[in-house]
């Protein structure tokens, strides 16, 4: 572990969360709602703390594995706690630990806010909270690979630390490349998603906001009462066809984008797909047979795009809310809780256990059945043609046990401090798979603003350790982790080496 | 004279260089082995020379600037591709190549039969594998081969007690059964292989050889006693490159399979290949695991371990169990005359089934596809009636025919004829005959 090549990256990253918080602050003077000054603040302090961490240390030689992804963790603890100072500067928020998580909850695109009343927050605050989801969204350290070509050296440790899904795939021989041209597909869905709000009578502001939000599947909005606060079918279409975009996986939209469309071949997509609309047609019957909507032309058009909104939201980890389901049929609720686990694509903005790994559980399962019946059969898990290696079917297998382990003891730990059993369970849920909305308390139509610091603490180390897919961070408190590797003679001796 | 030059003298080359010296051709063979080649010399009546097939001055002291052919069937894929190439480059018409790895001939290979000029690409394990597949769809069927491309079906099976044709002579089968176009061509009672006249009796318990036209399979099992089939389960005994053939081209039929394979190893490829196929790992003959994974329920089973020995031995394991249909791969040709006296229903020699399909393709001009027997000393040729030849233009009653040799069945264009003694042969007709391998030269003569 060099703490040099951490202080050096980290350093490197704030650079970019400031040049960030000056853009937005820019955005933010079109407003005169003293946000902007507090912006530029909050950015001259980020600058000035990055460029000393960056120029008092040097970044030499190649990263190993476990700084990979020691260096993921701290920079997003780090980029989370700077990203914080908007909120205390402005006097949005007074205290650090609400501040910390209201930008730990941008940066994973979870979207849980502790914000009571959304509208009364001045416009460059609501934009800073959109521009810390669009940033986590595909990865700031993506990005990062992205725009700075030394970081290609050992950039794949970093890459696959934060990038989602069991396997990274490479669009590119390089990874710099890679994470450009999914850097490039991102911008480009945001561009066009911004476009449609806008021919839907959006304002400007909320359209930029909230194709922010979407495409990282985040879930901040500008409105308390979040897509619901407009009413507008077509707007709530647009957000459902692009949540649903923001939760596939962005190498499938390249390979679209470039004319090699193989959506349909791509076993994960189809079982994602499928989950999504067979949810949102249950959600329309059972909220029609229930009573919730009329039926009539108007009443059966609004319970499928709510159905379809809802169920899109959750599984995609967006988080939006169009409709308060907190008041549908138990049922209908039971399929939505179901639905906080399965999560968007591998590869892809969303959160959650990722569509492949339930498909992969599935299989298992079937497989596993199927082993009873026949003992001695040799059977194999397979996704589309390929057959699932068995190292990767015991990291998958682990990583969901591990996933509900970790929600339910989250929700453990919430109850100590006085949550009730739902509401804890259903933040811890909504936390891990960087969801927003849970169940309780913190359902629907509320917020987390009234949880006390602990708890806080608690969701923001929840929310930290989904957004990593769990076992980046958890490896930091494996004590190997710190200890001294035997190759390092070798690889301080090639750091030694006078660069070329 | 032209010459054939067969290069490998494994059991493909040696029973290649049988059929084609029996036929009168000229054959010379090439075999690395020294001592394999003069134990191929002392039985056939060839020239064997020994050396690298591959290489150029072998091939010429085999004589290849005369050689109207050249069959590469050594079991190296590499050896039979370079001997296919180098023949082409000295202008040989006909060149045939053994090639196992689906590397060299699936779709999308770099080197096709078609760009290398190789006239026929073989693979043995595939051919096995379909006529196996022929086999098992009907429950009946003992030998299997087309004529006609496909149009018309020689079928080989054994008569039930009871069945309706059993005890009948064929000419009263002829009047009972207008409807029907059968053809019977050869029954074997016992040690006697009788080539039918109108006289001739059907008895239960005789194995006999029809030709029907393929639309009218599906009444020969209930002529002939025996249940309605449709195939659904099978177990696959021997996960061997047969085994796996098999096992994919039930898959694709949409037929449910089971395949036991006695290495862990190999049962994960198979696993990998076979997306629907349930893989058992375990011993083909343990009884134990056989009836535990329902063989007895099974449509059909096929003996395919790679071993005569264990092949006959699970196959009668799966027969005394209940098993419906048991075909065993069988390559030794002394075991292939035991199968007509056990338990088994049929059997395939992926060897002979290579050298059939090799035989069909090269055949002369008249010829255009034959069929070995295995039970039987006979052929089922298929020849096409050249105009102005000593068959046309005379009622097949003033044809004097070989006696070793039936006509069995007549296509003229669309229409299927059940040749009577009235029967007039017009040129291009297609007409599949039974003989005797001595008098197949005859009947050449009779319709060349």
């Amino acid at each position: 572990m060099s703490v040099r090549h951490l202080v050096n990256i980290i350093g490197l990253l704030l650079v970019f969360v400031s040049i960030a918080m000056a853009a937005t602050g820019l955005g933010a003077s079109f407003y005169e709602d003293g946000a902007a000054s507090a912006l530029f603040a909050s950015s001259g302090i980020t600058l000035v703390v990055g460029l000393l961490a960056y120029s008092v240390t040097r970044f030499e030689g190649e990263l190993t594995t476990r700084e990979g992804y020691a260096i993921v963790t701290f920079a997003w603890t780090t980029v989370a706690v700077f990203g914080a100072l908007p909120f205390l500067i402005s006097g949005t928020l007074d205290s650090v630990v609400p501040a910390i998580f209201e930008a730990m909850s941008g940066f994973t695109t979870t979207g849980a806010t502790v914000f009571a009343d959304v509208e009364a927050l001045p416009e460059g605050i609501l934009l800073w909270r959109s521009v810390t989801h669009w940033l986590g969204g595909m990865g700031i350290i993506v990005l990062a690979i992205a725009i700075l070509p030394y970081v290609g050296v050992g950039g794949m440790q970093l890459f696959r630390a934060e990038v989602p899904g069991p396997t990274p795939e490479r669009l590119r021989p390089r990874i710099a490349q890679t994470a450009k041209l999914l850097w490039g597909v991102y911008v480009g869905l945001t561009g066009v998603q911004i476009v449609l709000y806008l021919l839907g009578g959006m304002s400007l502001f909320d359209a930029v906001n909230h194709a922010f939000a979407t495409l990282a599947t985040g879930g901040f909005s500008t409105k308390s009462a979040s897509l619901a606060g407009f009413d507008s079918a077509y707007i709530h279409y647009v957000t459902i066809i692009f949540m649903y975009i923001a939760g596939v996986n962005f190498a499938l939209h390249f390979r679209a984008a470039t004319g090699r469309p193989e959506y349909f071949r791509n076993e994960e997509w189809r079982f994602f797909t499928m989950v999504i609309v067979g949810a949102g047609l249950f959600l329309m019957v059972s909220n029609l047979m229930a009573g919730t909507y009329e039926f009539t032309v108007a009443g059966v058009e609004g319970a499928f795009r709510h159905g379809l909104f809802q169920s899109v939201a959750i599984t995609t980890t967006t988080g939006f809310v169009s409709a308060d389901f907190e008041m549908w049929v138990p049922a209908a609720q039971g399929v939505l809780v179901t639905l906080m686990f399965v999560g968007g694509m591998a590869g892809s903005t969303g959160g959650g256990i990722k569509a492949v790994r339930v498909l992969v559980l599935l299989r298992h399962t079937a497989s596993e059945i199927r082993k009873h019946l026949h003992p001695r059969a040799i059977l194999m898990v397979r996704v589309g043609q390929r057959t699932v290696r068995e190292d990767v079917l015991l990291n998958i297998l682990g990583f969901v046990s591990l996933y509900v382990i970790l929600v339910l003891f989250g929700g453990m730990l919430l109850t100590f401090f006085g949550m009730d059993i739902l509401t804890a369970v259903g933040a811890s849920a909504a936390s891990v798979g960087n969801i927003g909305p849970g169940l309780g308390a913190v359902g629907a139509t509320d917020n987390y603003g009234w949880i006390s610091n602990p708890g806080l603490v608690v969701i923001v180390f929840l929310m930290l350790v989904g957004r990593l897919e769990i076992f980046t961070v958890l490896l930091l408190f494996h004590p190997d982790t710190w200890k001294r590797q035997r190759a390092r003679g070798l690889s301080e001796a090639r750091a030694a080496r006078p660069r070329k | 004279m032209r010459l054939v030059i067969v290069v490998g003298g494994g059991e493909v080359g040696f029973h290649l260089a049988e059929r084609l010296s029996e036929e009168t051709q000229d054959v010379v063979l090439i075999d690395s082995s020294a001592a394999r080649a003069e134990d191929v010399g002392n039985r056939l009546d060839i020239m064997t020379v020994v050396g690298n097939g591959a290489s150029l001055s072998v091939l010429e002291e085999a004589g290849i600037r005369k050689a109207k052919m050249v069959l590469a069937v050594t079991s190296v894929d590499e050896v039979n591709l370079i001997v296919g190439l180098a023949a082409r480059r000295l202008d040989v018409e006909y060149v045939a190549a053994r090639i196992s790895s689906p590397d060299y001939y699936h779709r999308g290979a770099v080197l096709s039969g078609e760009v290398l000029g190789i006239n026929l690409m073989i693979n043995p394990e595939r051919e096995c594998a379909r006529e196996t597949l022929e086999l098992l769809r009907s429950e009946v069927a003992t030998d299997v081969a087309s004529f006609a491309d496909g149009r018309v079906r020689m079928i080989g099976l054994k008569v039930r007690e009871g069945a309706r044709i059993a005890g009948k002579s064929l000419r009263t089968l002829a009047a009972e059964l207008p409807e029907h176009h059968y053809a019977t061509a050869a029954i074997q009672r016992g040690e006697q292989t009788i080539l039918p006249r109108g006289d001739d009796t059907i008895e239960a318990g005789d194995q006999i050889y029809l030709l029907s036209p393929k639309d009218e399979l599906d009444d020969i099992p209930q002529l002939t006693g025996y249940e309605p089939f449709k195939l659904q389960r099978v177990m696959i005994a021997g996960g061997s490159q047969e085994g796996l053939h098999i096992a994919e081209l039930l898959e694709q039929t949409g037929v449910e399979a089971t395949i036991i394979e006695r290495d862990r190893a190999r049962c994960l490829e198979l696993a990998e290949a076979l997306p629907k196929a349930l893989v058992l790992n375990g011993d083909a003959t343990d009884l134990e695991l056989l009836e535990m994974e329902g063989v007895a329920g099974m449509d059909a089973f096929v003996a395919s371990t790679g071993n005569d020995d264990t092949n006959l031995l699970t196959s009668l394991l799966a027969k005394t169990v209940g098993a419906r249909k048991v075909v065993a791969l069988i390559d030794d040709f002394s075991y292939l005359q035991l199968i007509p006296r056990l338990e088994i229903d049929a059997s395939v020699s992926p060897r002979l089934s290579t050298v059939n399909a090799i035989l069909r393709d090269v055949r002369g001009e008249g010829i255009t596809s034959v069929a070995t027997l295995k039970g039987i000393d006979a052929e089922a040729i298929e020849f096409v009636a050249a105009g102005g030849s000593k068959i046309v233009g005379k009622r097949l009653d003033g044809v004097h025919f070989p006696p070793g040799a039936r006509l069995g069945i007549l296509i003229r264009g669309e229409e299927i004829i059940v040749p009577q003694a009235d029967t007039e042969v017009r040129a291009g007709d297609h007409a599949v005959a039974f003989a005797l391998p001595t008098c197949i030269h005859d009947l050449e003569k009779l319709f060349g």
